[in-house]
């Protein structure tokens, strides 16, 4: 598949186009395209979220400002900037004003080699799952120096379980993508997503297609319950813990470095959730014309964000023993497990 | 010790005639207690012992191994015009219609009296208080501290020298960061949980000592919301002025319950008779209280666990409106019923009385279904069984060691109900269970609070039944009470009722005017509150704090 500023090279007439141009497509672009996901998850996100959360607990939530209270994302974002920047004393301060940014930056870099549908992608490299999760993983950094930079115990409590949090369940997350590796022989995004393309088994005129979901639905399975503990959500919200830790790693931070951690916490999630849609629900596969990727692809890392606040609103949060735990002695194995049989299975048939 | 213990029988105007307390032998008692009696007094409620103030660990632990009174309900300490006096209220947990006070009185000029601590574990914090508002001191107390009001105050608000007017200077210290470099060396570090932070159920403040994420010791530090509720109930008159106190001792909703252990006490005092009619209705509306202050439980002690305000946490509130709605129509009120009064209740039954035992009704017949998708949603949830079964352990011996009443003993396998053991209002009529488990951890009390939910109903629903049949040239809601209530000078009397969180007790010392010469509030909170460390020693901090939940406790009437 070919880029996207290729593709708008090509559009503009240039068969091979020049470098500088490259280049200046790619800025471009990928300035839109950062644009609208940080437009849909810093804005529309955290409206949805707690009208989600709200008919999911029997609420209504926000109905003042304009129609469903729409408008409280301009007043949200207008208090938000204004809010004082609060600095605790005992703040060590380049670190902690650092921290804030790693978050958004680490997200904002794994997009950039998410198949995003209608021929929108910025870098297509060969590595790409694996260059993903390196950069995901970035965010750890960005929660441990923000927790210890604040100078407060329930930053640092906060930041020690997420790190916890993060290295118990980057594994089994891995692991379980490792075995869609094997499953496509490749490690580029794109290519996985090309190899769901096919039809797993007809039903009449339903065509089930080969989404590796489908197809191992164990493995999504495993992968769903890591991605919630990646990014924090119930039943793995032990990193913030509002009731035990007050907000964990972000207790001290105020104003716009509060604003950088919830965007950056946001955008975590859609990343996991474009991670796993590419992975498993075939991309931006779906009915209808190839332009149309882009909008299947919204719709399935929605869904898998409203499956997030499902799981808030419904599950309770386990403890830090009990969570290392399931991680360690119970998906670490499974996905090794699923590995494994993977491995036999594509290697008899293949 | 030749007299008889008939005449203490008579002195009890209102439960004589249903309550057995004739089966204590206080004669026996005072032999038990042998020299160390001074002499003996004869309260309200029970046979009181006079003990000399350096043999009170001997008369307490010979009536606690010997003679069976394993609770210690309540320590009422108070100042009179020659000397200061200790009150120990002993009840029985397997029948607390078995009572005896143990008095202690100490001369003015050096108010020492032993401890009681090493006999009842409980009786910490209660001399504290008695230290910290009245100004007795006790000897062999392990650490005798202010507990409501800040180290630094100047003089016992309680007792007679006290000067109201004298400025008071509060300094706080900071508490020492344990991450400080000359502490470098410790391997434990010292958290405050508190005084303000999402899981403390009002102000309450956690000093914590973690050892990684394990709590090795956790103090409570409460006091931050004492409103001297004692003090304003002995400036009030019998007869009106204390009655909207209670409502604001324990505000989660449990408003009507707390009434009737002040309507309970001050009726035995003056000796009224309270009408049927009206002991139905108190039962009833007593009922709706308790099931709104158990949802609240059952919402605040999940929020704790889910860490959000979660379906389970707004489904309880959903339902707890109907309960309030319902308290609205018939109080008036939706917080400060300011229902009972002394000898019934204010008013009626809202007309048209149809309407309302509709809307009752409606709410009945909604529970079963209600509660069923409770279960659906926390008890039988996986995830919600791993964080509660076997944590927050309180056996039986140790709650009982800490006075621990309600739900929080209930679920310890204690059954102990003052409904059903020390009957009042028309409980005894009744058909109900006292529902009891012998989990003893967090998953057991919040089970025991649902199923107390359940009963509740039960109780309503029979109250609706009668209510309904009631005649209406019979519907007397109030006795022939005076307007002024003067009771014999030097009653003494201690009472007590099943409240939300456990036994709400009320100790009044008359002095033959209108108003209390001392009101000293048993809190449930208070007592239970006390066990926190017992329970939570060992444990990860998520346990601590959802331990704290499932307590139930409301500050309000913690620090009164």
């Amino acid at each position: 598949m070919a880029t996207a500023p290729v593709s708008i090279a090509e559009w503009l007439g240039y068969a091979t186009p020049p470098l500088w141009l490259q280049i200046v497509l790619a800025a471009v672009v990928s300035g839109v395209v950062v644009t609208v996901m940080l437009t849909t998850s810093a804005l529309a996100g955290p409206w949805a979220k707690r009208k989600i959360t709200a008919m999911f607990t029997d609420r209504i939530a926000i109905n003042r400002n304009g129609p469903a209270g729409i408008f409280t994302i301009a007043a949200d974002a207008v208090r938000l900037m204004s809010k004082e920047l609060i600095i605790p004393d005992g703040a060590d301060r380049p670190a902690f004003d650092i921290a804030p940014a790693v978050l958004p930056l680490s997200a904002l870099l794994g997009f950039a080699v998410i198949p995003l549908g209608s021929g929108l992608q910025l870098a297509d490299p060969e590595i790409g799952l694996v260059y993903v999760f390196a950069v995901s993983s970035i965010a750890s950094v960005g929660m441990v120096v923000g927790g210890y930079a604040s100078g407060s115990k329930y930053s640092l409590l906060g930041s020690m379980r997420s790190v916890a949090e993060s290295i118990a369940y980057e594994i089994p997350l891995v692991i379980t993508a490792a075995s869609v590796v094997l499953l496509a022989g490749t490690l580029r995004l794109s290519d996985i997503v090309a190899a769901q393309q096919g039809t797993l088994v007809s039903l009449g005129p339903i065509a089930i297609p080969a989404w590796y979901g489908f197809l191992n639905p164990f493995a999504l399975a495993l992968f769903l319950v890591a991605s919630l503990a990646e990014v924090g959500r119930n039943p793995f919200d032990i990193g913030e813990a509002p009731t035990e830790l007050v907000g964990g790693y972000i207790t001290e931070y105020s104003s716009i470095y509060f604003v950088l951690f919830f965007l950056g916490e946001f955008l975590h999630i859609f990343l996991s959730a474009a991670v796993l849609t590419t992975l498993f629900l075939g991309g931006p596969a779906g009915p209808g014309p190839a332009w149309l990727g882009i909008v299947w692809f919204g719709v399935k890392i929605w869904a898998v964000f409203l499956f997030t606040q499902w799981c808030r609103a419904a599950v309770p949060r386990v403890r830090i023993d009990q969570m290392l735990e399931i991680g360690w002695k119970g998906l670490l194995v499974l996905s090794f497990a699923n590995l494994v049989l993977t491995a036999i299975i594509v290697g008899v048939i293949a | 010790m030749s007299e008889t213990e008939e005449p203490v029988e008579n002195a009890e105007p209102e439960s004589a005639a249903t309550d057995p307390v004739g089966t204590v032998d206080y004669d026996a008692l005072e032999a038990l207690l042998g020299d160390a009696v001074v002499r003996r007094e004869s309260h309200l409620n029970a046979e009181a012992f006079v003990v000399r103030a350096d043999r009170v660990q001997d008369a307490l632990s010979a009536l606690k191994t010997e003679a069976g009174f394993d609770h210690l309900s309540n320590v009422s300490a108070q100042e009179y015009q020659d000397r200061f006096e200790s009150i120990y209220h002993l009840k029985k947990y397997d029948d607390p219609t078995q009572e005896v006070s143990v008095v202690v009185p100490t001369p003015r000029d050096d108010p020492v009296s032993e401890s009681a601590e090493p006999v009842f574990r409980t009786a910490d914090w209660h001399e504290r208080e008695a230290y910290d508002l009245v100004g007795i001191d006790y000897d062999d107390h392990p650490d005798l501290r202010r507990i409501l009001l800040p180290e630094t105050w100047q003089g016992h608000p309680l007792g007679r020298d006290y000067n109201q007017d004298k400025p008071q200077i509060v300094e706080f210290e900071e508490n020492v960061n344990p991450l400080a470099d000359d502490h470098r060396e410790s391997d434990t570090m010292l958290l405050n949980i508190g005084p303000h932070h999402p899981a403390t159920h009002g102000v309450l403040h956690l000093e914590t000592v973690l050892d990684g994420e394990t709590v090795l010791d956790v103090e409570p530090d409460i006091g931050y919301l004492h409103r001297c509720e004692e003090q304003m109930a002995q400036s009030g008159t019998y007869r009106h002025q204390i009655m909207p106190y209670p409502d604001r001792w324990d505000y989660g909703s449990a408003g009507i319950l707390n009434e009737w252990a002040y309507a309970r006490v001050a009726e035995d005092l003056n000796d009224i008779e309270v009408p049927e009619y009206a002991q139905v209705v108190r039962t009833m509306s007593a009922e709706l209280c308790r099931i709104a202050a158990h949802l609240l439980a059952l919402g605040t002690f999940c929020l704790d666990i889910y860490g959000d305000f979660t379906a389970i946490f707004m489904y309880a509130m959903r339902d707890r409106e109907v309960v309030q709605n319902i308290l609205e129509e018939l109080t008036g009120q939706r917080m400060m019923f300011n229902y009972l009064r002394l000898g019934g209740v204010v008013w009626d039954l809202p007309e048209p009385r149809e309407e309302f035992f509709e809307m009752v009704r409606e709410f009945l017949t909604e529970l079963p279904g209600r509660v069923d998708e409770y279960h659906d949603l926390i008890t039988e949830n996986e995830l919600f069984q791993l964080r509660t079964v076997g944590t927050g352990e309180l056996d039986a011996e140790t709650a009982k060691e800490y006075g621990v009443t309600g739900p929080v003993a209930r679920a310890s396998g204690i059954d102990y109900d003052l409904r059903r053991d020390d009957p009042y209002g028309y409980y005894e009529h009744l058909d109900w269970d006292v529902i009891t488990d012998d989990g003893g951890d967090n998953y057991s009390r919040l089970l025991v609070r649902m199923r107390e939910v359940e009963q509740s109903a039960r109780i309503i629903q029979q109250c609706l039944d009668l209510l309904e049949e009631w005649p209406e040239d019979e519907r007397e809601i109030q006795a022939n009470v005076p307007r002024t209530l003067n009771p014999e000078p030097d009653a003494e009397v201690y009472r007590a009722v099943e409240g939300a969180k456990g036994e709400l007790g009320i100790y009044i010392r008359s002095d033959g005017t209108d108003k209390p010469a001392r009101f000293k509030i048993r809190s449930p909170c208070f007592s239970n509150l006390q066990a926190l460390p017992e329970m939570s020693r060992g444990e990860y901090v998520p346990d601590l704090v959802a331990t704290l939940g499932s307590l139930d406790i409301i500050l309000g009437e913690v620090d009164r």
